[in-house]
C-alpha cells in the first residue's frame, strides 16, 4: 500500500510512516459511505419522479468522487473533487443544456413540453352558438359536497349536481325549499347555501368540478355564469394530432407545431429536437456575409485593447504602490480599487451621463476650453474610443489587485541579484518581473480576453452597438461585437425569442473563443518552464 | 575628508532621490484618484438630486438634499438593510468557501504531476469561458429541481446561491493561486513530510500562510463577483426579503420609464462599502516576503 | 488490487444501502396523493415534468401570487389585503422589474413557480400567448365599464387575455409662453419652430432625439406611414410592412429637411431633449405622462395637445397596461373573481390612477378625472393605434431604429434608410 502511495503522490515524495494509515483509511470509507447514502437516497427520489437528468448528474458524480477516493492513483484528483463536482453541476451542465437546446427549437411558441401544450389545448373551451347561459347558486352539504342551482335566462331554473343529471325543478321537488326573490331557493334538503364569501374561496375547487351528466356538463366560467361548454380540441394519440370534434380537423403535429392540412398552426407549440438546422440557418444567415468581418476585427480588437489598457495601468499602480513606505498605501489602495466595487450598471451609465454630448460635462468643458468635443455617440471611432475608456475604467481595478497579489510572489532577492548584475528599472521589469508575472497572471489575461469578447454590457449599455452601420442586410452597429451583432438574429427576430438559436451562435462564439484560448494557452507551457526554473 | 563628504553627498542624494520618487508616487497616485473618483463623485451626486435624474450638470444638484438615502432606509416595502446583510453573508460564505475549494485544487495542481493534469487545466478554463447566457434557464430548473428534495438549497435559497457561485469556483483564480504555489519551493513540503508531517498537514500548516497575499485576492475577488452578481441571483431569488443587494436595486430602475436614479445611486453607494471594509482589512495580507526567510529554514 | 477495490466497493454499497433503509421514511412523495401521472420527462431534456398537482388546499391555504413591478407593487399589497380581509385569501405580492415579469414567467410559468396574476403592457400578448402562458379571461358584462380600444388592446385572436387598467399615449407638448396655440399641422410647427429660433428665443423650435422609432410613430403616421397594415378587424397583418410605404417615406423625407435646415440635431436625445424643454431652451416635444413629474419639478410651464396632422390625422401609439392570468395558475377562476369584483372597483382603479398616473382605462374613473393633463393626454390618445402585439414586432424597432438615427447622422438618404430597413424587418420575419 506503501510503495502505491508513494508511487502516485510524485517522484521525490518520501515514505510517511504507516501506522497512521489506519484510523485516515476508516475515516475515508465512513466519509464515502455518508455520501453514498445520501446520493442513494436522492437518486431514488429523483428516479420516482421521472427526473433523468439530474439523477445521471448526481450519479456520474458521486460515482467519480467514489472512484477517485478509492483508487490510489488518483490521489491527486481527490484535492480538486469538491470544486470539481460543484463545477460539473453548476457550469457545465447549463453548458450541456445550451449544447442539447441548439439541437431543438426550443423558441417562443415552443417552450412547452407536449405534454403540457396538449394539457392547455384541451382546456380550451368554447360555447356552441345559441347555447344557454346559466346564473348560478352553490349550495354545499356538511361532507364537503356541491350542488348548484342554476338560473337561465328565459326564467327556468335547474339543480345540477356532479355525475347526475341537470334537471328542471320547481320547490317542493326533491327538497327544494321556496324561492326568495332573487328566485334561489331558500333552503335545499342535505345542503346549505353557500356565502358569496365562501364562494369565492371555493370558486376554484367548483370550477374545476363538472356538474350534470357527461356529455353534457355544465361548468363554471366566472361568478356570474355557468353553462355547457365544449372542448374545443381532443388529442388523438393514434394519429398524434389533435382534432377539432366540431369541424373535424385535423392538427398533425409537425416539427413542435399542431398544424393543419391548410396550414393552419395552434398555439401553443412545443419542444421537439430539431438536428441541425439552427446551425445550418447561422451558416446560411445574412447575418454572415454583411458586415460580419468588420463586426469580428472589432470584437478582437476591443478585447485585445482593452486587456492590454486594464493590464499595463494596473501593473503600473501595483508597482507604484508595491513599496511599503509609501505613506498612506493603504487609503490609497482603497480609494483606487472603489470602481470595482460600484455595480458596473450604474457606472456605465454614469460615465454615458458624462459623455453626452449635449449636457454631459466632459464635453462642456471642453467645448468651452478647446472649441470642439467629441461626438461620442455618433461618430464610430469616437464611439469606439469611448468604450475602451469606460472598459479602461472598469477594469483597472481587478488587473491592478491581481498584479498586487502575484508581484509578492517573486522574491526579492532576484531583483537584488539583477540590481547587482547591473541591470536598471527598467530592465529589472522586463527581465525579471514581466516573465514570473506572467506565468500566473498570464490565463488571467487569457480570460479576461475571453471576457470581452463576449463583454454585452458595456456595448449594448452604451449605444446599443450603435451608431448604426448603413446599409446592411441585417441591423448592425459600429460598436456591435460578435454576440450583440448575433444575438440580435435571435431576440429581434420576427418570431420573438428564439433561445435554440441563440444557443447554436453561442457555441459558434464559443469554439472561436475556445480556438484562441487554446492557441493562447500554449504559452503558458513556456511561462512555466520559465518559473520553475528560477 | 573628501571621501567621507563624498559618502555624505552620495548619500544625500540618495535621500532627495527618494523623497522624489515618494512624491512622484504621490502624484501619480492623486492623477490615478481623480480618475478613478472622478464619476463616482457623479454618482454621489445623482444620489443627492431628488429629481431622479442621472445627468446633472451641477456636482451639487439644486435641491441637494438626503432625501433618497431616507427614502431608501424608511422604505416599508423595500427592505434595504436586509438586502445589505444578504450580500455580505452570501457573498462572505461563498468567498470563505471558494478561497478554501480554490487552494486545494490549485496546490495539486502545483504540487503533484499526474496525467491529464495540462488538460484538465485546460479544460477547466475553457468552460469558464463558455459564454453562459442560457445558464439562467438550465440553473432555474435545476435548482428548482433540488429544492424540491432538499429544501434549503433550492430556488429562493441563499444555500442554493451559495451553491450556483461555488460551481464557478474552479477556474481562472485557481491558476492565478497556482502561480503562486509554484514560487514557493517543493523542498519545504518535503521537509515537512520528512519530520513526519502528512501531506494535508504540511498543506495547511506549511504552505498555506506562506501563500496569504493570494488568499486575500482570490477573496476579495470571489467577494466582489459574488456581491455584484445580479444576473444569477435575480432568476434564483423571488421574495423581497431573501433578495441581494445587486437584486434590490435593480428594482428601482426595472421601471419603463420610470426609473428611480437617485435612489439607486444611494443604494449603490452605500453599498459598496462593505467591499471597501473588506478590501482594507485585507490589505495586510497583500505584503512579500513571507517567502524570504522560509527558503533558508 | 482491483479484487481490493471491488471488496471495498461492495462493503460501501452495502453500508449505505443499510444506512439509507434504516433511514426515517423520506418525505411522502407526491405520489400519495391523487395526481396526473408524472410523464418522465425524456432524457436529457431540461424542463421538468409538469408539476404534480397539489391536492386543492382547505381555504386556509389559498393564496394569490401576483407579480407588479416597482410603481404598482405598493398600491397592490393596499389592495390585496383589502380582498384578503373580506374573503380570507391571502394576496402575495412579488414584486420584479418591470421587463423581468414577462421573461421570467416564460421560464417560472411553466415550471409551476409561476404567479397567479402579473401586472404588464399589452404588447406582451402576442408572445405570452403563443407560448401558452395566458389564461383566457371572462369578465361578462364587466367588459362594458373599459374603453373599446383598450378591451381591443388585450384580445389576440379573439379572445381576451387580460383586464385593461391604464392607457398610455405620447401628445405634443409645448411651452404656452412661447408657443401660444396648439400647432394643428407639422407644417405649422416647423414655421412656429423656424420663427422662435430666428428670433434667438430657443436653441431649437421643436426637439426629437434621434433612434426612437416610438416617438417618431406620431409624425410618420401625420404622412400617412404605417409599420403594419390592419386587418378589417383590426389586427395587424405582419405580411404587410409599411416601413417602406409611401406615408413613411414622406416622414422620413421630412425629417430629412428637418435635420438639414438645422431644426433637429443628432446630438440630442432623450435626457438633454427633456432638459432643454424645462431650461426655454426648447418649444415643443413630443412625451408621454411618465414625464409629468419631472416637468412639473422643473416648473416650466406646460401644455399638452394632440399630434398635429400633416396629409392624415398624426396618431399616436396606444399602450395599455392591465391584469393578465398566467395558465399555470392553480387558482384562475379565483383570479379572474379578484379582478372582476375587486379591481374593476371605483376604488381600486382610483387608487391604482393614484399611484401610476395615466388616463385610465375603466370608464367611470376615467370620466372622473379632474386632472387636465390627463383629460388632455386621453383627448390625445383618442385616436391612438394600439402598439402591435403580435410577435413580428420584436424584428422591427431596431430595424426602425437605426433609419431614423442613420437619418438624423445624414449617412443615407432617407428613401434609402427607410427601403433598407424595410427589407432588414422583411428578412427577419421570413426566418433568416
Amino acid at each position: 500500500m506503501s510503495t502505491v502511495e508513494a508511487k502516485a503522490r510524485g517522484p521525490t515524495m518520501p515514505l510517511a510512516p504507516l501506522r497512521s494509515h489506519i484510523p485516515r483509511i476508516a475515516l475515508r470509507l465512513l466519509g464515502l459511505a455518508v455520501i453514498d447514502a445520501f446520493t442513494l437516497w436522492f437518486l431514488y427520489q429523483l428516479v420516482i419522479d421521472g427526473v433523468w437528468f439530474l439523477a445521471a448528474a448526481i450519479a456520474i458524480i458521486t460515482l467519480g468522487i467514489n472512484v477517485v477516493f478509492l483508487r490510489e492513483g488518483l490521489y491527486p484528483i481527490r484535492w480538486l473533487s469538491p470544486g470539481l463536482a460543484l463545477m460539473l453541476l453548476m457550469v457545465v451542465y447549463p453548458v450541456i443544456f445550451t449544447f442539447y437546446t441548439a439541437f431543438t427549437n426550443y423558441s417562443d411558441g415552443h417552450l412547452l413540453t407536449k405534454t403540457q401544450a396538449i394539457r392547455i389545448l384541451e382546456k380550451e373551451q368554447f360555447l356552441p352558438e345559441g347555447a344557454p347561459t346559466y346564473r348560478w347558486i352553490a349550495f354545499s352539504s356538511p361532507d364537503g359536497e356541491y350542488v348548484l342551482w342554476l338560473m337561465s335566462e328565459d326564467g327556468k331554473a335547474f339543480l345540477a349536481s356532479p355525475g347526475e343529471p341537470a334537471r328542471e325543478v320547481t320547490p317542493g321537488e326533491a327538497g327544494v325549499g321556496p324561492l326568495d326573490e332573487e328566485g334561489v331557493p331558500q333552503s335545499i334538503e342535505g345542503y346549505e347555501r353557500l356565502s358569496r364569501i365562501d364562494t369565492v374561496r371555493f370558486i376554484s375547487e367548483l370550477g374545476k368540478l363538472e356538474f350534470g351528466e357527461p356529455p353534457n356538463t355544465i361548468k363554471i366560467s366566472s361568478l356570474d355564469k355557468a353553462a355547457q361548454y365544449q372542448q374545443r380540441y381532443v388529442y388523438d394519440p393514434v394519429q398524434d394530432a389533435m382534432v377539432d370534434p366540431a369541424t373535424g380537423t385535423v392538427y398533425r403535429a409537425v416539427e413542435g407545431t399542431f398544424t393543419s392540412l391548410t396550414g393552419e398552426a395552434l398555439w401553443p407549440g412545443f419542444q421537439v429536437t430539431t438536428g441541425r438546422q439552427n446551425f445550418q440557418r447561422l451558416l446560411t444567415s445574412p447575418a454572415l456575409r454583411g458586415p460580419f468581418i468588420r463586426v469580428f476585427l472589432w470584437t478582437v480588437g476591443f478585447a485585445l485593447l482593452s486587456v492590454f489598457s486594464t493590464f499595463v495601468l494596473g501593473l503600473f499602480l501595483a508597482i507604484v504602490f508595491n513599496d511599503p513606505t509609501v505613506p498612506a498605501r493603504k487609503l490609497i489602495r482603497s480609494l483606487l480599487i472603489i470602481p470595482y466595487t460600484v455595480p458596473g450598471f450604474i457606472s456605465i451609465l454614469i460615465w454615458v451621463g458624462l459623455l453626452n454630448p449635449h449636457l454631459g460635462v466632459i464635453n462642456t468643458n471642453l467645448k468651452e476650453f478647446l472649441g470642439w468635443s467629441p461626438p461620442w455617440f455618433s461618430d464610430p471611432w469616437w464611439a469606439k474610443a469611448g468604450i475602451l475608456l469606460i472598459n479602461l475604467w472598469l477594469g483597472y481595478p481587478y488587473m491592478m489587485l491581481v498584479c498586487s497579489g502575484a508581484l509578492q510572489a517573486i522574491s526579492p532577492e532576484l531583483y537584488e541579484a539583477a540590481e547587482m548584475d547591473g541591470a536598471d528599472a527598467w530592465q529589472r521589469l522586463w527581465h525579471v518581473t514581466l516573465p514570473l508575472l506572467l506565468v500566473s497572471v498570464g490565463p488571467l489575461l487569457i480570460g479576461s480576453f475571453a471576457f470581452n469578447f463576449n463583454n454585452f454590457t458595456v456595448i449594448y449599455l452604451f449605444n446599443k452597438g450603435g451608431p448604426p452601420m448603413a446599409g446592411t442586410l441585417t441591423p448592425a452597429g459600429h460598436t456591435d461585437i460578435l454576440i450583440s451583432y448575433t444575438f440580435r438574429l435571435a431576440f429581434a427576430s420576427g418570431r420573438g425569442n428564439d433561445y435554440a438559436y441563440a444557443a447554436a451562435i453561442t457555441i459558434a462564439i464559443f469554439l472561436v473563443v475556445a480556438a484562441i484560448t487554446m492557441f493562447n494557452f500554449r504559452y503558458t507551457k513556456v511561462w512555466e518552464e520559465v518559473s520553475e526554473s528560477v | 575628508m573628501s571621501s567621507l563628504s563624498w559618502v555624505k553627498g552620495f548619500r544625500a542624494s540618495r535621500r532627495r532621490q527618494k523623497r522624489l520618487l515618494l512624491s512622484l508616487r504621490l502624484m501619480i497616485g492623486m492623477v490615478a484618484i481623480i480618475f478613478a473618483l472622478f464619476p463616482v463623485i457623479w454618482i454621489v451626486s445623482a444620489s443627492l438630486d431628488p429629481a431622479n435624474s442621472l445627468v446633472n450638470q451641477a456636482l451639487i444638484p439644486r435641491n441637494a438634499s438626503l432625501v433618497n438615502y431616507q427614502r431608501l432606509l424608511n422604505n416599508p416595502i423595500h427592505p434595504f438593510p436586509q438586502w445589505m446583510w444578504n450580500s455580505v453573508k452570501v457573498s462572505s460564505i461563498s468567498s470563505l468557501l471558494a478561497v478554501f475549494l480554490t487552494g486545494l485544487s490549485a496546490y495539486a495542481f502545483s504540487r503533484f504531476r499526474f496525467q491529464g493534469r495540462r488538460s484538465l487545466l485546460l479544460t477547466v478554463l475553457l468552460v469558464q469561458v463558455f459564454p453562459n447566457m442560457l445558464a439562467m434557464v438550465a440553473l432555474f430548473l435545476l435548482l428548482q429541481q433540488i429544492g424540491n428534495y432538499i429544501p434549503s438549497m433550492g430556488l429562493n435559497t441563499h444555500g442554493g446561491l451559495i451553491l450556483v457561485y461555488l460551481g464557478g469556483v474552479l477556474g481562472f483564480n485557481t491558476w492565478l493561486m497556482k502561480g503562486f504555489f509554484d514560487s514557493i519551493p517543493r523542498d519545504l513540503d518535503e521537509s515537512a513530510m520528512i519530520d513526519g508531517a502528512s501531506r494535508w498537514q504540511a498543506f495547511w500548516h506549511v504552505i498555506l500562510p506562506l501563500v496569504r497575499p493570494i488568499l486575500a485576492v482570490v477573496g476579495i475577488l470571489t467577494f466582489i463577483g459574488t456581491y455584484s452578481d445580479f444576473v444569477l441571483a435575480r432568476v434564483m431569488l423571488q421574495s423581497t426579503e431573501n433578495f441581494t443587494l445587486a437584486v434590490g436595486l435593480s428594482l428601482f430602475i426595472g421601471g419603463r420609464f420610470t426609473q428611480q436614479w437617485g435612489e439607486f445611486a444611494a443604494g449603490a453607494l452605500m453599498g459598496a462599502v462593505p467591499i471597501v471594509i473588506v478590501f482594507l482589512l485585507l490589505q495586510d495580507y497583500l505584503v512579500s516576503g513571507l517567502t524570504r526567510g522560509a527558503v533558508k529554514g | 488490487m482491483k479484487k481490493r477495490l471491488f471488496a471495498v466497493l461492495g462493503v460501501l454499497v452495502v453500508v449505505s444501502f443499510t444506512v439509507v433503509g434504516c433511514a426515517p421514511a423520506a418525505t411522502p412523495t407526491p405520489e400519495e396523493v391523487a395526481t396526473p401521472p408524472a410523464t418522465p420527462t425524456p432524457l436529457p431534456k431540461a424542463t421538468p415534468t409538469p408539476p404534480p398537482a397539489t391536492p386543492t388546499p382547505s381555504p386556509e391555504e389559498i393564496t394569490l401570487t401576483i407579480w407588479a413591478d416597482e410603481t404598482r407593487a405598493p398600491i397592490i399589497e393596499e389592495i390585496g389585503n383589502a380582498f384578503t380581509e373580506q374573503y380570507g385569501v391571502e394576496i402575495v405580492v412579488q414584486q420584479m422589474g418591470f421587463g423581468d415579469v414577462r421573461d421570467q414567467l416564460m421560464i417560472a410559468g411553466p415550471a409551476g413557480e409561476g404567479p397567479d396574476i402579473l401586472i404588464g403592457a399589452h404588447d406582451w400578448l402576442g408572445q405570452l400567448v403563443i407560448n401558452g402562458l395566458l389564461a383566457p379571461l371572462d369578465f361578462g358584462d364587466k367588459e362594458d365599464l373599459f374603453l373599446d380600444a383598450a378591451i381591443q388592446a388585450f384580445t389576440y385572436e379573439g379572445e381576451l387575455y387580460g383586464m385593461p387598467y391604464a392607457t398610455e399615449n405620447v401628445a405634443l407638448f409645448r411651452n404656452p409662453e412661447l408657443v401660444l396655440a396648439a400647432p394643428q399641422t407639422w407644417d405649422e410647427v416647423v414655421e412656429i419652430a423656424a420663427e422662435l429660433e430666428a428670433a434667438g428665443t430657443v436653441e431649437q423650435g421643436y426637439v426629437l432625439q434621434p433612434g426612437d422609432p416610438y416617438h417618431f410613430f406620431p409624425i410618420m403616421t401625420a404622412f400617412g406611414g404605417y409599420v403594419f397594415g390592419q386587418n378589417p378587424d383590426g389586427t395587424y397583418n405582419p405580411d404587410d410592412v409599411g416601413i417602406d410605404s409611401e406615408g413613411s417615406i414622406a416622414a422620413a423625407e421630412w425629417l430629412d429637411m428637418m435635420v438639414k435646415e438645422g431644426h433637429l440635431s443628432a446630438d440630442v436625445d432623450w435626457e438633454a431633449m427633456h432638459v432643454m424643454f424645462e431650461n426655454g431652451e426648447a418649444a415643443m416635444f413630443i412625451t408621454g405622462p411618465w414625464s409629468l413629474s419631472r416637468l412639473r419639478e422643473s416648473g416650466i410651464p406646460y401644455a399638452i395637445s394632440p399630434i398635429p396632422d400633416a396629409t392624415s390625422d398624426g396618431r399616436p401609439f396606444l399602450g395599455v397596461q392591465g391584469f393578465m392570468v398566467s395558465a399555470f395558475s392553480e387558482d384562475v377562476l379565483l383570479a379572474q373573481t379578484f379582478l372582476t369584483e375587486f379591481a374593476a372597483t371605483e376604488e381600486t382603479m382610483q387608487a391604482l390612477f393614484e399611484a401610476d398616473p395615466r388616463p385610465p382605462a375603466f370608464l367611470p374613473v376615467r370620466e372622473k378625472i379632474e386632472d387636465p393633463d390627463m383629460t388632455a393626454f386621453g383627448e390625445a390618445g383618442e385616436n391612438g393605434l394600439p402598439m402591435p402585439a403580435i410577435p413580428e414586432m420584436s424584428a422591427v424597432w431596431t430595424a426602425w431604429g437605426d433609419a431614423v438615427t442613420l437619418i438624423f447622422q445624414q449617412q443615407t438618404p432617407p428613401d434609402e434608410a427607410f427601403t433598407n430597413a424595410a427589407q432588414q424587418i422583411r428578412t427577419a420575419i421570413a426566418g433568416q
